[in-house]
């Protein structure tokens, strides 16, 4: 058995490092620089019911350690990668999971309910956090009302397994992670993007066209971590960890505090070497540190339980 | 892995796959390596030639193409930067790229020494395409975008196809690659817009004046600022010309994932257009079929291709 295969929601992953929504495109794009073989899964570029246009350029910005973006979803639609790009990733050696977008709780399940019918896909993720979309996304992700409504019209239409991808632009994630859990979550992604604002001085606007975008990258991190380590203090399902990692060190962070598996998102388009290197500084780590397998990182962070601080 | 490429590969090539629908993979012979600095060649002023050891882009970079580079693995500046590759030394294993210091990535990129290590993934994107036999092809530079032309002027006379070089800039020091054409035996009508250097005015006047009394058949390529390709867009829609541009938008990753380089580019005899990956579908684009900053933009109403 390798010492870093894990299990997630019931999907059986050959490591816990898994490439994010919105940086690895819907893998097919990836196939001719990355052995996919070395990923334990990877998330799918955000898909609604019908194809979509995105933002208006320009749409990406750099900041201090980090990558602001407000892409807005571009899309082929569920349709469409079900019938033209799903067939492409049989046989391409890792997990494929989706990430679901709606406009409406009956736009989340109408979407579940196509994918429930597909076969390989081994899980939904839920985006309920995308910071720039005008309708849903944070909509639903910033209201713990509507979080639970869309978990549960989910739940309702798939027997995959679920994992609500929760915002950090919330004052208490345990909350929100407590009501995706309660609604019939079988596992949580923390976090996506931060939001920010970045101003063009000389011409005193917005960098991006959107205005506002979300913040990625290694200037999140800390962030993360901690939001993450309140997520899986808050439930009893796998958390799994977002935000600016770029390698093993990065990545045991999250597992140290809790995080069942990873997420590797803007790295991805700074070093396709990413996931090999990552994968083989855990191997290291566990070496280093006497361990067996990587499962025995999960949760051992040594501090003292500050309740609910 | 390899049978996904082939299976994806062979889908695009039967066409049974709508490419409007996902845009292109980068091209499957990019390559990620370390690549040493060989060569640091400091011109005046911000600008200089580097030259790396990276044997899959120096043999098969075509002109037009570019690679993804960035020095060590700092989180700042936290992108790859994408540069046209200025020339290749296929024997050497080696290729070059020509800087200009402007911002904290080509700032890290000149502030290399040689013998010191970038990551580079290359070569991506698509080039410039050879202008049939009998054609003259008219390359338009506008300062910078000098690097893919001094590739292409190469390959074109290599191949002893008739070629003629307009490179403009706002002062002499915006020409700072003007001598390299004389090794390749090409002509080049220099411009600059003080008058320092060459003809005073702008790259297209010059380029106007010429196709006035030119007789063969003629095509533009050109690479430079957005105004500039514009303006030579113009140009070429006033007479009837076919005009390929190389464009320079902010690009994330080079891998069409990121989808913040895409840019406005009109369907292929439609009043439509929709967003395209100047990574993967691009850089360089038929200047007809960009829809420009100022012009009203056709949209493709969001559909499902019909299987």
């Amino acid at each position: 058995v390798s010492r870093l295969a894990v299990e997630v929601a019931g999907i059986a992953l050959a490591n816990p490092l898994i490439a994010a929504s919105g940086t690895f495109g819907y893998g097919v794009e990836m196939a001719g620089v990355i052995d996919l073989r070395g990923l334990g899964a990877l998330v799918t570029k955000g898909l609604y019911l019908e194809p979509r246009d995105g933002c208006p350029t320009p749409r990406i910005a750099e900041t201090p350690s980090g990558l602001l973006n407000a892409i807005g979803l571009q899309g082929i639609g569920v349709k469409a990668f079900v019938r033209d790009v799903l067939p492409l990733l049989h046989g391409c050696g890792t997990r494929v999971l989706v990430n679901v977008c709606g406009d409406s709780v009956d736009e989340y399940a109408e979407v579940s309910r196509i994918l429930d019918a597909a076969p390989g896909v081994a899980g939904l993720e839920i985006n309920i956090s995308c910071p720039n979309v005008k309708k849903g996304g944070i909509a639903f992700g910033g209201d713990p009302a509507m979080t639970r409504d869309v978990v549960a019209a989910v739940r309702q239409a798939t027997r995959l397994p679920v994992i609500p991808k929760l915002s950090p632009n919330v004052a208490d994630i345990g909350l929100f992670a407590r009501v995706a859990e309660e609604a019939g979550a079988d596992a949580l992604s923390c976090i996506n993007t931060l939001l920010g604002l970045a101003v063009d001085v000389d011409r005193r606007r917005p960098k991006l066209a959107f205005g506002t975008g979300g913040l990625s990258g290694p200037a999140i991190r800390p962030i993360a971590v901690r939001m993450a380590w309140q997520a899986a203090r808050a439930v009893k399902i796998p958390v799994i960890g977002v935000g600016g990692i770029t390698g093993a060190e990065d990545a045991l962070e999250f597992l140290i505090v809790g995080c069942r598996a990873v997420q590797i998102g803007t790295a991805n388009f700074v070093d396709v070497s990413v996931f090999e290197r990552t994968a083989a500084g855990i191997l290291a780590y566990l070496d280093r540190h006497g361990l067996r397998h990587v499962d025995e990182v999960v949760g051992s962070l040594a501090h003292p339980a500050k309740e609910d601080a | 892995m390899a049978a996904l490429r082939s299976r994806r590969a062979s889908i695009f090539g039967q066409s049974v796959y709508d490419p409007r629908v996902l845009p292109p993979a980068a091209p499957a012979g990019a390559v990620n390596r370390e690549t040493p600095l060989v060569a640091h060649e400091t011109l005046s002023g911000p600008y200089a030639v580097l030259s790396f050891r990276h044997p899959e882009v120096a043999a098969a970079a075509r002109a037009g193409q570019f690679v993804m580079i960035k020095p060590g693995r700092s989180a700042d500046p936290p992108l790859r930067r994408p540069y046209s590759v200025m020339a290749t030394d296929p024997a050497r294993g080696t290729f070059s790229l020509f800087v200009k210091a402007v911002g904290p990535g080509s700032a890290a990129l000149v502030a290399l020494r040689t013998g010191d290590v970038a990551q580079c993934l290359g070569p991506l994107g698509h080039g410039f395409a050879t202008p049939a036999v009998g054609v003259e092809s008219l390359l338009v530079a506008g300062g910078y975008g000098i690097a893919p032309l001094l590739l292409l002027s190469g390959e074109l006379t290599r191949e002893g196809r008739p070629a003629r070089v307009f490179y403009g800039g706002r002062s002499h020091a915006d020409l700072q690659l003007l001598d390299r054409f004389a090794a390749i035996e090409v002509p080049v009508v220099a411009t600059t817009e003080d008058g320092s250097l060459g003809q005073r005015g702008r790259v297209t006047e010059a380029l106007d004046a010429y196709l006035e009394t030119a007789r063969t058949p003629l095509e533009l390529l050109a690479c430079g600022p957005d105004a500039m390709l514009q303006a030579v867009a113009r140009v070429a829609a006033r007479r009837s010309l076919r005009a390929q541009v190389s464009l320079d938008p902010w690009m994330g990753c080079g891998l069409g994932t990121c989808l913040g380089c895409v840019v406005r580019i009109r369907d292929a005899g439609c009043e439509t257009s929709r967003w395209r990956c100047a990574c993967t579908e691009g850089p360089v684009f038929d200047a007809a079929a960009v829809v420009w900053p100022g012009e009203t933009e056709p949209r493709a109403e969001p559909r499902t291709v019909s299987a």
